[in-house]
């Protein structure tokens, strides 16, 4: 996992004087699926756009596979399969013309009618026109066409939106077997909790700026414990006041702590109290995430 | 590049069939009743008011200069404005371009396509509606009093299609440089309108004598003479050139600037290099 596919150098975009992104500074290693965190307006799309040269950085540089986004944008794509977080598709074709048509366009490449595949793994009906298709079937028609091509790399912006539940475990799985293949996956949700699923790493992007890259793993290392500690006495106040704890609620029989070290040192203070329980709540990677954000006040709307 | 060519005139079918069969309707119905209205048109020849509206009705020829030469590629117009700002900034504005310019396609390429595909489509068009003038001149020929010959007809006729490409050219200039479609189709509808009837109305006032080099119709000559001779080279080249020059802005805007964000030009940030 030692090739760098993607690089971004204090990669920013300002829309006139409306902030895009600010100085976004990422690697994505090869075989690695990415997962690109973040409210709506925090320059997700933003970001994805400019590494498929939609959008030009203002300043800043970004690379995939070595080359530069701007000037060497028709090689990158080549080996680039992309789902846009805004899909508009041909209402009048049919899917399965749409899907020959990109076929024909992209070039085939060894993988001439692998969208069969797809489709029928994701239970799309080629016959049909577009436009006749609910969110969920274009939202699949779109995911057809990323990963189409068997790309090196895939780019995808919110790939399960709109679809059932099971599909969105069928698009999951996919996004794993591009990993276990040696392939990259860089994409963006909302959806944590598959982010936790497929992801090595996350990055965290707010108002612009990338706030945290860190492997999973890292994330769940350094996540907060929240315990509640429930007395037959309540101690006193200044009793938990120990390194790395924060007494966060206190009731008439009950301490609630975040812990974030010391742990031992609790349990022992609390255990010459005369403690009768105790109640520990793992942080998920949702909430993680919503410290990040301040309990979810970041944000902005670019 | 021949293959996104390809896709875009495949894109265009209906319109090159409804809009070419639309435009027989000129010459269907305006050349096929020539022979039963020609003695009351000879009285029209001097009218004010249809000199002002581009039209001159004495002769056959110039019957055939006022509706076929003038007034249709007015309406041909319509088809290469919607099409030309539909194809950029149409597309861009619903994200369909994003689909295309995502592709391992360099810019140039889909502008050209999509330029090449309206320019084909129009000539197409044009050409059917040639030939349907050729036809119907064919039938009528023998009921009226001409020196013109069947080919003169398609001639006459298809010598109109430069100005219709240069408004298609135009459109995708505008298309490509605004990404706004309305704006676009406004901006290249009021050209043309303008370009019509200032013409026209140039030749009844001297007040906008000066102004005539900027109407795209002045390169158009709606006479009875142009039916008989064809149009000046010189004209012609004009219309070409403003084509080409509007394809290669449009070329050149398109290349540099951000898809899909909606901003003007002046509101775009500047892009260090």
């Amino acid at each position: 996992m030692n090739e760098k596919i993607i690089e971004t150098h204090d990669l920013t975009v300002y829309y006139g004087k409306h902030r895009g992104i600010k100085d976004v500074n990422l690697t994505v290693e090869r075989g690695e699926a990415f997962g690109f965190l973040g409210p709506n307006g925090a320059g997700k799309t933003t970001t994805q756009r400019v590494l498929l040269d939609v959008i030009r950085p203002t300043s800043g540089k970004a690379t995939i596979f070595g080359m530069d986004c701007r000037t060497q944008g028709v090689e990158i794509r080549k080996r680039v399969g992309y789902l846009p977080g805004e899909l508009a598709l041909y209402k009048d074709m049919k899917a399965d013309q749409f899907f020959m048509m990109y076929e024909y366009l992209r070039g085939a490449n060894g993988s001439k009618g692998f969208w069969r595949e797809l489709a029928k793994r994701l239970d799309l009906d080629v016959s049909r026109k577009i436009g006749n298709f609910s969110r969920g079937n274009k939202q699949k028609v779109g995911i057809v066409a990323a990963f189409m091509s068997r790309p090196d790399l895939l780019v995808l912006d919110e790939p399960t939106s709109g679809l059932d539940p099971l599909i969105q475990q069928t698009v999951m799985e996919m996004v794993r077997e591009v990993k276990a293949d040696g392939r990259t996956v860089f994409f963006s949700s909302h959806i944590l909790s598959e982010v936790q699923a497929v992801c090595d790493r996350v990055g965290i992007i707010r108002e612009g700026q990338l706030v945290a890259t860190q492997s999973v793993e890292e994330l769940f290392a350094a996540r907060l414990n929240r315990m509640t500690l429930i007395f037959a006495g309540l101690p006193s106040v200044g009793t938990f006041d120990i390194e790395g704890v924060t007494e966060l609620e206190r009731t008439e029989k009950s301490v609630t702590l975040e812990v974030r070290e010391n742990l031992p040192q609790v349990l022992s203070v609390a255990a010459k109290h005369n403690i009768q329980d105790i109640e520990t709540h793992n942080m998920s990677l949702e909430e993680i995430f919503l410290e990040y954000y301040g309990k979810g006040n970041g944000g902005s709307h670019a | 590049m021949l293959r996104l060519i390809w896709q875009e005139l495949k894109f265009r079918r209906g319109a090159i069939v409804g809009w070419g069969l639309g435009l027989c309707f000129f010459p269907i119905v305006y050349i096929g009743i020539y022979p039963s209205v020609a003695d009351q048109m000879a009285g029209f020849a001097d009218l004010e008011f249809y000199k002002a509206m581009g039209m001159s009705l004495g002769t056959f020829e110039d019957w055939v200069a006022s509706i076929l030469i003038a007034l249709m590629p007015l309406v041909a117009s319509i088809y290469t404005i919607t099409n030309g700002t539909g194809t950029l900034a149409g597309e861009e504005e619903d994200g369909r371009l994003e689909m295309v310019v995502t592709l391992p396609l360099p810019r140039w390429q889909v502008v050209t396509a999509k330029a090449v595909a309206l320019t084909i489509s129009s000539f197409i068009i044009y050409s059917i509606v040639s030939v349907v003038s050729l036809l119907v001149f064919q039938s009528i020929e023998s009921q009226i009093e001409t020196t013109l010959v069947a080919v003169d007809m398609f001639v006459a006729v298809f010598s109109a299609w430069p100005l219709v490409f240069a408004v298609g050219m135009l459109s995708i200039f505008l298309s490509a440089f605004c990404s706004s479609r309305r704006f676009a189709s406004t901006i290249s509808a009021a050209i043309l309108v303008v370009s019509y009837f200032g013409n026209n109305l140039s030749n009844s006032t001297t007040e906008l004598e000066p102004f005539k080099p900027f109407f795209l119709f002045t390169y158009l000559d709606a006479t009875g003479k142009a039916v008989a001779e064809g149009q000046q080279a010189g004209d012609v080249t004009v219309l070409i050139s403003i084509g080409l020059i509007s394809f290669v802005l449009a070329l050149f805007f398109f290349q540099g600037r951000n898809l899909t964000v909606g901003a003007w030009p002046w509101q775009r940030a500047k892009i260090e290099s």
